[in-house]
């Protein structure tokens, strides 16, 4: 069964492994699954197999990492993956607004995906920009000093 | 050798070891959940405080290094309020389905209740939700209502069996341990220690399917016994009724039935493992029985096969033994003295691997599914079965003969304890105990010799070995040759 | 003390859309440092002068960097790691971030200068998986480095060879700490790891491994430059340097500025950070990250950012993660937002941490709804003590600071919304005064 997506990254792969030190295989796991989303917006049940299989490394190990570290997904989402932080100094600026005015505007489920499949809305913790709250990431780029107003013409944009 | 002090008292000490194992070697009980003698430490469970003196706050010992005139205080007041937080923490979340889970009476977060913390919660808060009765495996169940996250299953998997099968998913409180989701079957599935687990489990959370819901502990007895399942001679418990538990109002057989099997722990032979073999051996123990002797398929009374296969044995000049390497010490001692003169005897190999079952790996399970083929051939030898041309009379002892291949036309007496069609095509046929009938010893390949002890009365009409063999050789020295 | 205590070591040049590129950095002295340190200096006299110097950790603990290096035996024949945490997960902090993206050379180069100093060939840079700008000004600049032959094999022609190496994190506050950081570097999950071993002793894949933080590491170029002397000068006695503060929160100005070690806290408040919005009252700070206990504005305002002020006053300079808050804010749904983050960020693997965060959580979070009972606020306290030193890592620890730190000098909101049902700020987080 052949997984073409992950057989056009074993390049990259290849040469990632050679910048590693000898013996540093299993550290390739976060690295590969991250190329793996960027390429299919999600990692897929035979991206795990290809990868267990390439990297010599447990099945379990890549299923436990996928489930512990937030950024990995194993859905697809919509074309613009929206995460607006609310931790303690983005909500002392504006978050939870900007938050109900998104799920108010999108009518969406925090968590959920709009029926025309462009736009999902999460909430996140600490991006570590708190100087420019609040803060939102599209698509894992920071969008900085936002406000509704902002989120809309952002949005409208985005199209 | 670095002498540490233990509540004030000396003792010496390894530098490879911790302060737990220090105090385990010597009596000083200090609680734990996630620490075993055979896994890396986790030090997840934060139960195995104690107290370094001069100290002013606690320490785990599972992971505290011995080193010279180290002083450490295992039950002080600030190491009993932690052990009590702990328990708190523990039994935040934790179900209290006592009544109605498999591991009470056995189980550690129970004991540890009651001798460390004894209070009703202090939460106010409504217990966190998560799965019940997960399926592991064909075997296994898992409760993660009732998992306390000490990894020793998770550990077990990569350490031991190396199967990998288990993980922990997500984070936090809710965090929970699931296999391996790979294409086909649960690499669980295919772990034949999987079920070790259970034993590991300090709590309820890792049940069998098998023994799920069938009996409290508390009614059972533990019979130690030895696995003969294969050469290595795995010790275990055979778990069955207590005689003053036994229940009238039931089938009979409930109290004559192996409730559970599960590892004894000896360091010689198997450490605290066993395969799942061990753990079906009712499977393999509790097949239909051959209850009469017979003479050619029809039902005798034991005095009428007993005179008849003298009978075959006195005129016999060319017998051959076919022994079973089922057989105990003692057994195959008796049947030495009985027929070892008169008899060419070989050895058979009752049992062989079956379809799909594994043949032998680098832990425990060994290629010979017999479990005494160490002393049978220590006695008789590792010839191949071979007749002599004038064979004429053939006795068979145990199961696993080819009896297509045995000489035509020519006597069989069969010795054996289930039922089976070549019972009835015996000349003379005499039904046997089995070994949780009987005490005795096995030897395994390594020579090492371990005890079973009897754990039911063998059923009526059933004969031992070991006393039929000396009444059918009583006549094989003194009858004379000629008829 | 420096006598305008104005000292400057990372943040000594304007920020233009070029100031990063290696062309500027050299011109400001980036890599002369490298270049003494490789060609005049051994190892063990760069370790020497990093113990002098008296720099200590900027990630939180604080602790000397010099006695941390110190445990590295040199010459022992194994293989050495050095890792720059720049996971900046801690809630309020975004110093390490102003070095990634601003002066990223600054950083490379005092990682050589400490890989060269620790014997160690291979170097990493773990960063936290969101900081996707960051990322790419990091990789450029290392690029640039690798094309100018200062990094790689044979630097500078000295035979030194040291190969760095970013790892992006992947969404974890806890790796962060370091034991997490190097399990996550391994390619599992974010476990910290109980000590005995030290990393210093076992650490990356069971080698010897120093792990700083990227401001940390990035006070090394200077202090080969102008020596251990010239560094103790700055700041305090005890805690020499500067400090990249990042502040947030109520001010009319929040980001990041450079203060020496012992500058008057309400001038960065009210001078550096333009004051509070719309002249609103201070009503308290997190000093250092929500895992610092917060001070009131009275404490503030008579404070030095000095830790040997800070720590009396009961609580820590912490990661330098500052958030002002101005009055009128419900310091009780302040709390359940860093309750709720702690929850969401515990690792699962100990008891304590495991079951304590998830009841803290969930305890405040019925507080909020109206069904809080007195007896809450003296239990979460008791959580609070239970978690503090029981738990592998510092996060048990962390949560409680935040619990006994708010409770110790709000209990009275708490008491009220307990009592009334409602905040006695209208559950506001936002300043009344800002637009």
């Amino acid at each position: 069964m052949s997984n073409a997506l992950f057989t056009s990254l074993v390049g990259e792969f290849d040469r990632l492994r050679a910048r590693f030190p000898a013996g540093f295989d299993s550290s390739l796991t976060l690295p590969c699954l991250r190329r793996i989303q960027e390429e299919r917006g999600y990692v897929a049940e035979e991206d795990i197999d290809a990868l267990t299989a390439y990297l010599g490394v447990p099945r379990i190990q890549v299923e436990e990492v996928l489930s512990f570290y937030t950024q990995f997904r194993r859905e697809p989402v919509g074309r613009f993956h929206l995460e607006v932080c609310r931790n303690v100094s983005c909500s002392m600026r504006g978050a939870e607004r900007l938050i109900r005015h998104l799920h108010d505007k999108l009518g969406v489920a925090i968590g959920g995906t709009t029926a025309d499949g462009r736009f999902t809305l999460k909430t996140c913790e600490c991006l570590g920009s708190c100087g420019t709250a609040p803060v939102m990431v599209v698509n894992d780029e920071y969008h900085e000093n936002m406000s509704p107003e902002k989120a809309d013409e952002l949005l409208g944009r985005l199209g | 050798m670095p002498r540490i002090f233990i509540d004030g008292q000396p003792f010496d000490a390894s530098l490879e070891h911790t302060v737990m194992q220090v105090a385990d070697a010597n009596g000083i009980y200090i609680p734990r959940l996630c620490w075993h003698p055979k896994l890396s430490i986790a030090g997840n469970c934060r139960l195995c405080v104690v107290q370094v003196e001069g100290r002013s706050w606690v320490e785990i010992s599972c992971n505290m290094p011995v080193s010279e005139n180290l002083r450490v205080q295992t039950d002080t007041e600030l190491v009993r309020a932690h052990r009590k937080a702990i328990l708190q923490f523990l039994t935040l979340n934790h179900p209290v389905d006592c009544g109605i889970c498999d591991k009470a009476g056995e189980c550690t977060l129970q004991d540890y209740h009651v001798a460390y913390n004894g209070e009703a919660s202090v939460s106010r808060e409504p217990k966190v939700e998560i799965t019940k009765f997960y399926s592991l495996s064909s075997r296994i169940t898992l409760d993660n209502e009732r998992c306390v996250l000490c990894t020793r299953c998770v550990r077990f998997t990569h350490e031991v069996s190396k199967s990998h099968a288990l993980g922990v998913q997500d984070r936090g409180d809710y965090s929970v341990i699931r296999p391996s989701q790979g294409p086909g079957a649960s690499p669980l599935e295919h772990d034949a220690y999987s079920d070790n687990i259970i034993d590991l489990c300090p709590v309820g959370a890792l049940l069998s399917k098998d023994f799920l819901y069938k009996d409290r502990v508390w009614y059972l007895k533990a019979t130690p016994s030895v696995c003969p399942g294969c050469e290595r001679g795995c010790n275990i418990d055979v778990w069955h009724r207590k005689p003053e538990w036994a229940l009238r109002s039931l089938d009979a057989r409930h109290n004559t039935a192996i409730a559970r099997v599960t590892p004894r722990d000896n360091p010689a032979v198997n450490g605290p493992w066993v395969c799942n073999k061990a753990r079906d051996l009712a499977q393999i123990l509790e097949r239909p029985r051959a209850h009469a002797p017979m003479a050619r398929g029809r039902e005798v009374p034991f005095d009428e096969a007993l005179v008849q296969a003298r009978a075959l044995i006195a005129k016999a000049r060319r017998p051959v033994a076919l022994v079973s390497s089922w057989g105990s010490n003692e057994e195959l001692q008796a049947f030495k003295v009985a027929f070892g003169e008169r008899f060419a005897c070989f050895v058979k190999a009752d049992h062989q691997p079956a379809d799909g079952e594994v043949v032998a790996d680098e832990l425990l399970i060994r290629a010979d599914k017999n479990p005494n083929g160490h002393t049978a051939r220590a006695l008789f030898g590792s010839a191949p079965v071979a007749f002599a041309p004038d064979t004429d009379l053939v006795l068979v002892w145990g199961e696993g003969a080819d009896f297509a291949a045995l000489p035509r036309g020519v006597p069989v007496i069969f010795l054996n304890a289930y039922l089976a069609p070549e019972n009835g095509h015996a000349d003379v046929f005499f039904p046997i105990s089995v070994m949780t009938e009987q005490r005795g010893h096995f030897s395994n390949f390594e020579g090492v010799t371990s005890a079973f002890e009897r754990c039911f009365a063998k059923p009526p009409g059933v004969l031992d070995a070991q006393g039929l063999f000396e009444a059918l050789g009583v006549y094989t020295a003194r009858e004379a040759v000629t008829p | 003390m420096t006598p305008n205590r104005d000292a400057r070591i990372l943040m000594t040049f304007p920020v233009t859309a070029t100031s990063h590129l290696l062309a500027e950095a050299r011109a400001r002295g980036q890599y002369s440092a490298l270049d003494k340190a490789l060609k005049t200096m051994t190892p063990a006299e760069i370790g020497k002068e990093v113990t002098a110097s008296g720099l200590q950790g900027r990630g939180g603990a604080a602790f000397s960097a010099g006695r941390k290096w110190s445990v590295i035996q040199l010459d022992d024949g194994q293989t050495h790691f050095l890792c720059a945490n720049a996971d900046e997960g801690e809630p309020g902090t975004f110093k390490d971030r102003w070095i990634l993206e601003n002066s990223p050379h600054q950083l490379i180069e005092s990682m050589l200068i400490a890989a060269y100093a620790l014997q160690v060939r291979h170097a990493f840079v773990y960063m936290r998986g969101e900081f996707s700008g960051p990322y790419r000004r990091l990789q450029a600049a290392l690029d640039e480095a690798y094309d100018a032959g200062l990094v790689g094999e044979n630097i500078l022609g000295t035979g030194f060879s040291c190969d760095i190496i970013i790892y992006r994190g992947a969404g974890s506050y806890v790796c962060g700490e370091a034991s997490a950081l190097i399990t996550s570097i391994e390619g599992k999950r974010g476990y910290p790891r109980n000590r005995p071993p030290r990393l210093t002793v076992k650490g990356l894949y069971q080698k010897p491994t120093v792990i700083n933080n990227v401001e940390t590491l990035s006070n090394i170029a200077w202090i080969v430059n102008n020596g251990s002397a010239a560094f103790k000068a700055i700041g305090s006695p005890k805690a020499p340097g500067t400090r990249l503060i990042s502040i947030s929160g109520h001010v009319a100005k929040p980001g990041v500025y450079e203060i020496e070690i012992g500058y008057p806290w309400k001038r960065l408040i009210y001078e550096d950070a333009g004051g509070m919005l719309g002249g609103a009252a201070l009503k308290c700070v997190i000093p250092g990250g929500i895992s610092t206990k917060v001070l009131t504005a009275a404490e503030v305002e008579t404070l030095n950012l000095d830790p040997t002020e800070v720590e009396p006053a009961g609580s820590s300079m912490g990661s330098g993660g500052m958030i002002a808050i101005a009055e009128g804010t419900c310091m009780v749904r302040l709390l359940q937002v860093m309750l709720r983050f702690y929850h969401h960020e515990s690792c699962g693997q100990c008891t304590p941490c495991r079951e304590g965060m998830g009841w803290l959580h969930r305890i405040i979070d019925r507080i909020v709804m109206g069904m809080g009972r007195v007896e809450d606020l003296d239990q979460m306290i008791h959580i609070s003590k239970l978690q503090d030193g029981n738990t592998i890592c510092g996060m048990g620890d962390a949560a409680g600071y935040a619990v006994i730190g708010i409770l110790a000098k709000y209990r009275h909101e708490f008491e009220h919304w307990i009592t009334t049902g409602r905040s006695l700020c209208e559950g506001k987080l936002e300043c009344l005064a800002s637009s």
